[in-house]
């Protein structure tokens, strides 16, 4: 066998002994999500943009009087509704109908929204953190926000972050020893460990002037790294769309660059598989990282990437070249070699690969065995509430896991928790595939790229 | 019979890419000013030294400097054009399109340099001058494919043309062309709107007099050359920079068919007038196709989403420092959420940056000369008397003629502020009970040209799409930006006559149909 038939083999074995890991047997995560508006979202285009327009709309309403409105008017759009949809409209028809159905709108929202949110503040979050950690799983807590535009609004941000950094370590310190979790090839993990968006630090992110963004929001997350460096706890840089890529990779560097930051905080940031140009964002990663040795290195979170609709409409908008993998299968495919290209780069690097895709972590699993890495040398991460059951399968397969815990009251969450469910019922979904019983040697089939 | 691809529009650059920022900057370092801009009509050329345009940021720095057209020499034009007409409108359609199409590859290859220009002449910052060019090239591209549907005779006749026949009888339709067009543009879309008027009448088979704005003679030079290298007879295609007195002395000529123009509401009445009381030895009535100002107005429901609609309200109203005339002037926002997005704008516009145009970070870039400074700090001082000026106000560089952004409220309903257009970045916010409220207040206007909506909820959008005035209405988005082909763009009421450039039956404004119906009967046999 030739080492790619021999790592495919590997592939199917591990997967096939993760799948069976995973708590709920048939591994279905959606059905957790009871809501049977969910089902039949995910088979009706009309239906789902009814339901996700209501969802980002529920935080706006000011009385259940309006949220019945909103409700109506958009099922109203659908052609041909569900006997229980025409019921739903006819609760429309007199007040109190609307106060019920708007009720009932805002608790079957709200409802969902606690799948996926953890708490409305870093304490409240607290309770699931620690139960994470019992049970073997990391955190990176998220703060959902509202969009910044105003200098002020970046500075309340940034002073979130700072009480979220000083809640979680205290917190984290009280918790008992999980060695898995602490301490990798390199070197001590942090426990405590928060994602922030460069895009909530500062309102002047320009696309065709990326050093205005960087300049105002540079003090900010300096100073969030002098206090994660203080307190021992991680700061990881989320990616967001393209417009901004140059900026925060740019800014995050170059502060990390800063002879300060030489001796931490832990720090990391994170690379878009979905890209067509992403190797050659890890080329500039990687160059970065050999000029600039840290003591704790740099983490690379591999993702696909969260924008995928919006740089496809950007950029057949604008006339520009798509500058994402327009195939799924090319994707996951540059996901398998970047996740290669990462590992190999260890201990330059450290590597978290963030994916639910069963194929896409066995593969990383079986690579890292491949390359002789010890199972706690790559970090697994996972999606709160979407990527529940494999977190706690590789956990119990003895592997390093981070859940990426978002925090957060129902205004701010309303943006993330529309993107997660566009995610969850889009057809190239890997979730949505393990939902409808796709079976487990087809959902671990290599991913066939293009010709290119 | 000439066929060519779909019509799709010329991509801006992607200036997320620092390569493509390059170009941009290496244009500007490439452009050898100040330009000399002669009257040239035909192969005569006149060099003169009366207008200058200067960089609105840098008012010592010459861009062009342009001979000022005598009447004489708008009379001499229009003779010229007039003398032409013929020829041209023999021209075949094709053959027509073609000259069109070789103009826009002419732009094409200069597209830095005609972006730096603009950010030059104009102010305007990059990435709105390579807009700018963007969309010159799409009017060359869109109007050629419409004169060839329109016009060419071996292809179907257009859905207007299609006449009803019966047995012994031809009619047919045709779309011809006026005569001469004297185009009279702006300075604020200073190549892409001079374009536009001047191709949708070439392409037509009209001959053209273009007076540029005396702000812009540069970018009017440009456009004419790109014309005549594209193969569009010299005579066809006159360049007359010049003043107020140029532009009446067209607008008199009886030899005048159409006048085509944008800019002021004043002038562009005045206009009308002119064209409405034909002289004694007149032999066509003149047609005025107008765009003027507007006063638009974006409303903001209760159930909006800010985090969307504030960084969509601040580019309406203040890129290009509120100089388009699609530009956002009034926010009606539901009471409920007055005072959240007013200390949310505020604290947008205290971070914008203003300053000079070729930087690409600046927001607000200086207004087009010292009257226009002085107009806005005018109404700015209104707005501080009357009501309240909510912004600090970004710092603002001492030369150039900067004004600080500004944003108003709490203004007596009757306020000059809420009426007239001020073209600068000044925009007032009122509360309103609900949207309806809000469109009583908008069309108690006389002005209708863009208006703005942010709800979510379907019914509310249908209702305001059914009740607003405007020639262009955006929904949850930013009022500014119309492209070609897709948002054709003008106004109604007051701000307009009507007519929609970038649209399929813009063309028609420029031609005049004529019937010809044969009798095909012969001694009783259908011939
Ligand atoms: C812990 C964690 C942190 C994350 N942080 C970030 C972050 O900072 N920035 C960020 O952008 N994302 C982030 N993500 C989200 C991530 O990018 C993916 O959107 C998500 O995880 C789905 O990918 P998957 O591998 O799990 O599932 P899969 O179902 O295998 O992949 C779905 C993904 O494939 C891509 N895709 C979909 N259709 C196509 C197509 N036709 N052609 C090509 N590609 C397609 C899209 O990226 C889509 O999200 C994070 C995810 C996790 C788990």
């Amino acid at each position: 066998m030739g080492p790619s038939a021999s790592l495919e083999s590997d592939i199917r074995r591990v997967g096939t002994a993760l799948f069976e890991a995973f708590p709920s047997h048939r591994g279905n995560p959606l059905k957790a999500l009871d809501d049977r508006a969910m089902d039949l979202a995910a088979q009706d285009a009309e239906l789902r943009a009814a339901l996700f327009r209501f969802v980002d709309v529920v935080p706006a309403c000011r009385s259940l009087d309006d949220l019945a409105a909103h409700l109506t008017s958009f099922l109203g759009e659908i052609d041909e509704q569900p006997p229980s949809l025409r019921a739903a409209m006819r609760m429309g028809d007199t007040k109190a109908g609307r106060a019920a159905l708007g009720a009932a709108g805002a608790a079957g929202v709200r409802h969902m929204a606690h799948r996926f949110i953890v708490g409305e503040d870093p304490q409240a979050a607290l309770p699931v953190l620690r139960r994470l950690w019992r049970d073997g799983i990391a955190a990176s807590v998220d703060l959902l926000g509202e969009a910044t535009v105003t200098a002020q609004e970046a500075d309340r941000y940034a002073a979130r972050c700072a009480g979220a950094l000083e809640t979680l370590a205290g917190a984290y310190a009280q918790m008992d020893a999980q060695p898995l979790l602490e301490r990798d090839a390199s070197g001590p993990l942090p426990r405590a460990n928060l994602s922030v968006k460069v895009s909530a630090l500062t309102p002047l992110l320009r696309p065709e002037a990326p050093a205005r963004g960087q300049r105002d929001a540079a003090p900010r997350l300096r100073a969030l790294l002098r206090q994660a460096k203080e307190l021992g706890a991680h700061l990881h840089i989320d990616m967001e769309s393209l417009d901004s890529r140059e900026a925060v990779l740019e800014l995050v560097l170059n502060l990390l660059a800063e002879p300060e930051f030489a001796d931490g905080p832990s720090a990391g940031v994170v690379l878009q598989a979905y890209l067509r140009d992403s190797p050659q964002t890890l080329d500039t990663i990687l160059a970065s990282a050999q000029q600039t040795r840290r003591a704790q290195p740099l983490v690379v979170r591999l993702v696909k990437g969260a924008y995928w609709d919006h740089e496809v409409v950007e950029a057949r908008q604008h006339g520009w070249s798509v500058p994402v993998f327009e195939r799924k299968a090319d994707c996951d495919a540059n996901f398998e070699a970047l996740t290669a290209r990462l590992l190999e780069a260890r201990p330059l690097l450290r590597v978290a690969i963030a994916s639910h895709n069963l194929r896409s972590v066995a593969h990383a699993i079986a690579r890292n065995e491949l390359l002789g890495g010890a199972p706690g040398d790559v970090e697994f991460q996972v999606l709160r509430g979407l990527g529940d059951d494999l977190g706690q399968a590789l956990a119990a397969s003895g592997l390093r896991v981070r859940s990426y815990c978002p925090v957060g009251d129902l205004v701010a969450g309303m943006a993330y928790l529309v993107r997660r469910l566009l995610e969850n019922t889009a057809n190239e979904s890997f979730l949505a595939d393990q939902a409808q019983g796709v079976p487990v040697a087809q959902l671990l089939a290599a991913p066939e790229a293009s010709l290119s | 019979m000439t066929t060519l691809a779909p019509f799709t529009n010329e991509p801006v650059l992607e200036l997320r890419r620092a390569s493509e920022r390059t170009k941009l900057a290496d244009g500007l370092r490439e452009l050898r000013l100040p330009l000399q801009v002669p009257v040239w009509i035909g192969d005569e050329q006149r060099f003169g030294e009366e207008i200058v345009s200067t960089d609105p940021g840098r008012p010592e720095r010459v861009v062009a400097v342009a001979a000022r057209a005598t009447p004489a020499e708008a009379d001499a034009a229009v003779a010229t054009a007039r003398a032409a007409f013929g020829a041209w409108a023999a021209t075949p359609v094709g053959e027509r399109a073609a000259a069109l199409l070789r103009a826009a590859a002419w732009m094409r290859e200069r597209r830095a340099s005609l972006a730096a220009l603009a950010v030059r002449e104009c102010a305007k910052p990059w990435t709105e001058s390579d807009a700018d060019v963007c969309e010159a090239i799409d009017f060359l591209e869109f109007y050629a494919r419409g004169a060839l549907e329109l016009q060419d005779e071996e292809s179907a006749a257009p859905a207007g043309a299609q006449l009803l026949q019966v047995p012994g009888e031809r009619n047919a339709l045709r779309y011809v062309p006026r005569g001469v067009c004297a185009v009279i543009a702006p300075w604020n879309f200073p190549l892409a709107i001079p374009t536009g008027m001047t191709a949708a009448a070439l392409a037509t088979g009209n001959t053209v007099v273009l007076k540029p704005a005396e702000q812009a003679p540069g970018c009017g030079l440009r456009v004419v050359e790109a014309l005549r290298a594209g193969g569009v007879p010299p005579d066809a295609i006159a360049l007359l920079p010049g003043e107020g007195e140029a532009g009446a002395a067209l607008a008199s000529n009886p030899d005048v068919a159409t006048i085509a123009f944008t800019g002021s509401q004043p002038v562009g009445l005045e206009l009308l007038r002119t064209a409405a009381q034909p002289k004694d030895d007149a032999r066509q009535l003149t047609r005025v196709v107008a765009e003027m100002g507007g006063k638009n107005c974006i409303i903001v429901d209760s159930d909006a989403d800010l985090d969307e609609a504030i960084p969509a309200i601040i580019d309406s109203a203040f890129h290009y420092a509120g100089q388009k005339c699609s530009a956002a002037a009034r926010v009606l926002v539901h009471e409920a959420l007055h005072d959240a997005l007013v200390e949310r704008l505020a604290g947008a516009v205290a971070g914008l940056q203003v300053g000079p145009a070729d930087e690409f970070e600046t927001d607000v870039p200086p207004v087009i000369e010292h009257e226009a400074q002085e107009r806005v700090q005018h109404y700015a001082a209104i707005a501080a008397e009357t009501g309240e000026i909510v912004t600090g106000g970004p710092e603002v560089p001492a030369d150039g003629w900067y004004v600080a952004p500004v944003i108003a409220t709490g203004l007596p309903p009757d306020s000059r502020l809420l009426r007239e257009e001020i073209f600068g970045p000044l925009l007032t916010v009122e509360p309103v009970r609900d949207v309806d409220e809000a469109m009583e207040r908008i069309d108690a206007l006389p002005v209708a040209l863009t208006g703005g909506l942010f709800s979510r909820n379907p019914r509310t959008v249908q209702r305001v799409i059914d009740r607003s005035p405007v020639g262009n209405l955006y929904i949850n988005r930013a009022t500014t930006g119309a492209m070609v082909g897709r948002q054709p763009f003008g106004g109604n009421r007051l701000s307009g006559t009507g007519t929609k450039a970038g649209g399929h039956d813009y063309l028609l404004h420029f031609v005049e149909p004529r019937v010809v119906t044969e009798n095909t009967v012969r001694h009783g046999l259908v011939v």
